[in-house]
Formats: C-alpha cells, sequence, structure tokens
C-alpha cells in the first residue's frame, strides 16, 4: 500500500513585505509651447513620449491637436489621459455645433476645458494643457491650466517637463520682462514668433532627456490652421 | 365630432384616429383667452408690449408681470394661463446660467427657445426621480425677445413645443386684429422708437381701456447694449404722448 502523500510545511523564509499599490499614473513627458501675438498663435510641441524612465516609446506622439478652425489644444503629461481628455472635448465640440448651430469658439473651449478638468478633482486628468488659437475678434489667445482647471489666459506659456527650461526665455524674448530698454516694436511677428519658437523647443531638447526627435509647430491665424513639421535631435 | 372628441381627450398623450392631441389643441385655444403681447423685431432691437388686464381698481397694477427677464440678452412676453410659464422661466433661467457656467458666454437666442420647446412636450411623461411631474401641456404661449451674435431676434412658442421666428407677432385675446395690422404697418427698416410706437398703436387698438402707463408692459433690448430695459412710469409717460 501506498503511503498517502503528505504536505510538508514549507521551510520559514524570511520574505521582505511587498504591497502592491495602485499607480494610475505615469509621466510620458515632453514639452508644448506657445506664442500669441495680435493676429496670430504659435503653437510647438516634441513629439517624443517616454515610458516615465529613460526608455522611448515613440517618437511620433503628436501631443498638439485641433479642435476647431481656430484653436488647437496641446498637451503634455499622461498620453492616456490626454487621449480620454481629447475624445470628451471632441465630443462637446460637435453637440455643441449641433446645438448652437455653430463652432464653439477658443474662449468657451477654455471655460469648458477648466470646468472638465476640475470635475475631476480628486481623481484628476494627469494632463498639462495649453488652449491656443484665435477669439472671436480674431486676436491670438492662449490659456495655460494646471492638472486640475486652475486657468489663465496669457500671451505665452509653455507647460510640461521642459517647462523650466522654456519659460524663462519665453518671458524674456516675448514679455520682455523687465526690460527698460528693447530693441524694435515689443510684439514679435508671426515669423519671429515661429522662429522663436524652433529654438526654444530645440533648447529645451538639448537639456531634457523627454524632449526630442521632432517638433509640430502649428500657426493659427484668419486663415486657418497651419502644420509644418520640425527636426529634433534623435538621441 | 364631439363624441369622438370626448373619447380622445381624456388622455394627454393619445391621438385620436384624425390624427390630433386633443389636449394640446385645447392649451392652444387657452392662449386666445390671454392678454394681448406684441412683439416687433427691427434693425437696432426688439419691442415686446403687454397688455395687462386690471379688473379691479383696487388691484395693484405692479402686482401683475408680463415681461420677465431671462437672460440679461433674453426677455419673454407671455399670453394665457401665465402661472405655467413660472416653469418655463425658471427653466429657461437655469438653461441661461448653465450656458454661462459652462462656456462663459451668454446663450444663443434660438439655442434657448429650443431648450423651452424641449420642455413644453413632456407632459403626462415619466419623471425621473426629483423632477416635477407635468400632467398636462402648458397653456401659456410666449413672445421671447434677445441679442446675440447674430443679431436681435423674436421668437415665438406654443404649448405645441413649436417654435418660430417673425419680425412682428401678436399673442392672446387681441392676436387677430393685432396680426392684421402688424402685417401691414412692418417694415424692415423700422428704428427702435417706431417699432414701440407701432407694438403700442397696435396694442391700443385691440385693448378695451384706454392706454395708460399702469396697464401695459414695454421692455426692450438693443443690438448696442446687448441688454434688455424694462420701462418704467416716467418711459411709459414719454412714449404714450409721443402716440
Amino acid at each position: 500500500m501506498m503511503e498517502p502523500l503528505r504536505l510538508t510545511a514549507l521551510p520559514a523564509k524570511e520574505v521582505p513585505m511587498r504591497q502592491a499599490r495602485f499607480e494610475p499614473y505615469v509621466d510620458n513627458g515632453g514639452t508644448v509651447l506657445a506664442i500669441a501675438g495680435s493676429d496670430y498663435c504659435v503653437i510647438a510641441g516634441d513629439t517624443r513620449m517616454s515610458d516615465g524612465g529613460y526608455g522611448i516609446q515613440t517618437r511620433q506622439y503628436t501631443k498638439i491637436f485641433q479642435l476647431t478652425n481656430k484653436c488647437v489644444i496641446a498637451t503634455s503629461g499622461m498620453q492616456a489621459d490626454t487621449l480620454a481628455l481629447r475624445k470628451r472635448l471632441e465630443t462637446v465640440l460637435s453637440r455643441y455645433q449641433k446645438e448652437h448651430g455653430k463652432p464653439m469658439s477658443t474662449p468657451a473651449i477654455s471655460q469648458y476645458l477648466s470646468n472638465t478638468l476640475y470635475q475631476k478633482r480628486f481623481f484628476p486628468y494627469y494632463t498639462f494643457n495649453l488652449v491656443c488659437g484665435v477669439d472671436e475678434d480674431g486676436v491670438g489667445c492662449i490659456w495655460t491650466y494646471d492638472a486640475v482647471g486652475s486657468h489663465e489666459r496669457v500671451k505665452m506659456s509653455s507647460q510640461g517637463s521642459g517647462n523650466q527650461l522654456v519659460q524663462p526665455l519665453l518671458d524674456n524674448q516675448v514679455g520682455k520682462f523687465n526690460q527698460r530698454i528693447v530693441d524694435g516694436p515689443r510684439e514679435l511677428s508671426s515669423e519671429q514668433a515661429v522662429s522663436l519658437a524652433k529654438d526654444a523647443i530645440t533648447s529645451a531638447g538639448e537639456r531634457d532627456i523627454y524632449t526630442g526627435d521632432f517638433a509640430d509647430i502649428v500657426v493659427i491665424n484668419s486663415t486657418g490652421v497651419h502644420w509644418e513639421k520640425f527636426n529634433l535631435k534623435l538621441d | 365630432m364631439f363624441l369622438t372628441r370626448s373619447e380622445y381627450d381624456r388622455d394627454v398623450n393619445t391621438f385620436s384616429s384624425e390624427g390630433r392631441l386633443f389636449q394640446v389643441e385645447y392649451a392652444l385655444e387657452a392662449i386666445k383667452l390671454g392678454s394681448t403681447a406684441i412683439g416687433i423685431q427691427c434693425e437696432e432691437g426688439v419691442v415686446l408690449a403687454v397688455e395687462k388686464r386690471l379688473t379691479s381698481t383696487l388691484l395693484e397694477p405692479s402686482s401683475i408681470q408680463k415681461v420677465v427677464e431671462i437672460d440679461y440678452h433674453l426677455i419673454c412676453a407671455m399670453s394665457g394661463l401665465t402661472a405655467d410659464s413660472r416653469t418655463i422661466i425658471d427653466h429657461a433661467r437655469i438653461e441661461t446660467q448653465n450656458h454661462r457656467f459652462n462656456f462663459d458666454e451668454p446663450m444663443g437666442v434660438e439655442s434657448c427657445v429650443q431648450s423651452i420647446c424641449d420642455l413644453a412636450l413632456r407632459f403626462g411623461e415619466n419623471r425621473k426621480e426629483g423632477e416635477e411631474k407635468m400632467s398636462r401641456p402648458f397653456g401659456v404661449a410666449l413672445l421671447i425677445a434677445g441679442v446675440d451674435e447674430r443679431g436681435p431676434s423674436l421668437y415665438h412658442s406654443d404649448p405645441s413645443g413649436t417654435f418660430t421666428q417673425y419680425n412682428a407677432k401678436a399673442i392672446g385675446a387681441g392676436s387677430e386684429g393685432a396680426q392684421i395690422t402688424l402685417q401691414e404697418k412692418y417694415s424692415k427698416t423700422l428704428t427702435l422708437i417706431e417699432a414701440q410706437q407701432l407694438a403700442l398703436t397696435t396694442l391700443k387698438q385691440v385693448m378695451e381701456e384706454a392706454i395708460t402707463t399702469t396697464n401695459v408692459e414695454v421692455a426692450v433690448i438693443t443690438k448696442k447694449d446687448k441688454k434688455f430695459k424694462i420701462y418704467n412710469k416716467e418711459d411709459l409717460e414719454g412714449l404714450i404722448a409721443t402716440l
């Protein structure tokens, strides 16, 4: 007769306590920036999507999204949340068009985005946004946000991993803050703004490992939304 | 005919075999009992003029209000069962304020009228929890005047939930006569002053009493200010003197 199998106690081993944690967020990095003029708005955003560390998931992730013929949203932060937020905005834009018989204006979008972000005050979309475009009078406008909907209308702004590198440059070159002697006109032309935006995002790519590969340069004016691709470092 | 009616006018949501909703049609009749209200739209803005029936000399005229604010840029005059308008106005005020909250801009005139009419046909429906029950159609017609980016506009809405845009429209007991006058006298080139005078003279024709500062209400909304104004006693005196 066979001996019945007997379970023997496993030798006691010191296993460090490990707790599974809910980690809903990842920062996919990237930099977006925008410059507004009296009749234009220039937006730049790199297309690198990092995995939150040293890895690159794609070099072709566009952070700028066109909402209307007068408005785009540029978002850095977490890609999944960005896509969810875009989808929500698209739905509302389409409903608004049908209900009110006109596309949503850029100021209206800016207010709606703030409300949307604040509604998720206690489980926020991990996104850092710029709503950019021209308003009802054709004047360039930018709204800059934090993740929970605080917002402000500004002349220039940046968001994302390169924010700390770019924002002071914009403050100096566009805002001309604390400069007593200013050469030439205070306001940049659209071409100058594009050139500055390219320099700014290239500079961010020099030092910020989450910014690079390519940049989308978008110009919005009375003739519509114009896209351009621009090369950054691929390292 | 009478027999068929009595069969089908019990339930608000049952069509007669001729394809009619009698309760809605009766509601339309209720408006014809109401005091007359006139709206005229012109290039500069919109005028609303309403008759106030003062059935007793002891009645306090200011306690009757037939022109009400929906939002800064939207006003409304009513005729029929004016108590029913409270529900509608409340709804419209909430909708316009919601729109401001959501989009930081005033609501479009047509969108507001549409939202009012959405409510008009919700009678007899199973309501969601917390919502008021509506057992019958509204017995009130509205003239809604407003200004938006498309300019000034005037809309008429009735208990059937239909809305139509007009250059000039009269509702209420004297509406038939008044509408004919408006048809004859209206011109697209009217100034705001002329529109006010036309509204009041038309109202005067169909009113039983002589027109005074207490038995009419006048409100205007101008393209320039995008804000309404309900006339006070002094304004009315000045206007009536020009007739």
